[in-house]
């Protein structure tokens, strides 16, 4: 084969390497199946100055909250499809309905819908890097304040 | 000693002078005592001196003129604007080059594809989770993102008026940060 031909096979072939590698990256962002919703419910109150120990890796997270003591009441693991709804019953006659949205750039579209009894709290879309995790908190129960931690992860 | 038809074949190399002297003096030995091969050189000197002066009596003859003038006639000539466009897209995008503007090219529309996810994307790791909307129902919403620790907290509160109780909600009467 002379020499241009053989320049244009290597092309062609290093062409169809970019491709491949590009749909295969754009690809693998769009395979998974479902995601893997964990919601930790978390009192937080200022009548002692306990910090549970289960809620040790996320001990620098409520140091930004003005309260002093942390305790996990529940803690609750669904697996969800895209699209689909996960109920998460919460203390207090409250509920927690966490609909993954899409995944794209590494990240996590979630719509999350807190109620209580029939009746909407509020209604938030966040978009969190995968594995990530975010604080809802407000709701007063048991001299307390809830705090919710909702993480999810691409599975 | 070498035979008459090795040194046939060195004849013309002998009279050429291209030959070593220890070979030339080898040849020339054989030629004093070989008078065929002798015969052999006459003929090699005779053909060569014919050769030449055929040439030089052609070379005299042969009219350069026309072929000169022929050749500063195409240099001066301006060559229509077309053709110089055709010879420049032919050189341009012919042979090797344009083997690999080819994957050039595909690399670009996906670098220029992946440019505003990137950007997008590295916003958003910068600013951790991102709040794309909240509806708190009539309760003010504070939003706290704080950087060392990478933490977003939504938090939800009321005035002190304690309105919204139809709600059957009670929340805090201030933000927790």
């Amino acid at each position: 084969m002379n020499l241009p031909g053989r320049m244009l096979k290597r092309a062609l072939l290093f062409s169809s390497l970019i491709c491949f590698v590009a749909a295969f990256s754009h690809g693998a962002e769009s395979d998974s199946q479902t995601v893997r919703v964990r919601i930790g419910t978390i009192l937080a109150s200022n009548q002692s100055d306990e910090i549970d120990p289960r809620l040790n890796a996320m001990k620098n997270q409520l140091k930004v909250m003005k309260y002093r003591s942390y305790r996990l009441l529940k803690e609750e693991t669904k697996n969800v499809s895209w699209q689909g709804n996960a109920a998460f019953d919460i203390p207090g006659g409250r509920s927690l309905v966490v609909t993954p949205q899409e995944f794209r750039n590494k990240q996590l579209a979630l719509k999350v819908r807190l109620q209580h009894g029939d009746k909407p709290v509020v209604d938030t879309i966040v978009r969190l890097n995968n594995g990530g995790n975010f604080l809802l908190g407000g709701p007063q129960h048991e001299g307390g304040v809830l705090v919710l931690s909702i993480s999810a992860a691409a599975q | 000693m070498r035979n008459c038809e090795d040194i046939r074949e060195s004849l013309g190399v002998w009279l050429d002078g291209e030959l070593s002297l220890a070979d030339a003096e080898v040849i020339r030995l054989h030629l004093e005592n070989c008078a065929a091969c002798d015969e052999q050189r006459r003929q090699w000197v005779k053909l060569d001196v014919s050769l030449k002066s055929l040439t030089e009596s052609n070379v005299r003859q042969v009219d350069f003129e026309p072929f000169w003038r022929g050749v500063q006639e195409r240099i001066a000539k301006q060559r229509a604007w077309h053709t110089e466009l055709l010879e420049w897209f032919h050189s341009a995008f012919a042979g090797p080059g344009l083997a690999w503007a080819v994957p050039a090219v595909i690399l670009i529309i996906i670098g220029v594809l992946s440019f505003d996810s990137f950007w997008k994307l590295r916003g958003q790791r910068n600013n951790f989770s991102a709040v794309e909307s909240i509806d708190a129902h009539g309760r003010n919403v504070a939003l706290l993102r704080e950087d060392e620790t990478k933490t977003t907290v939504i938090w939800l509160y009321q005035n002190q008026e304690g309105e919204d109780e139809s709600s059957g909600e009670n929340v805090e009467t201030s933000p927790a940060f």
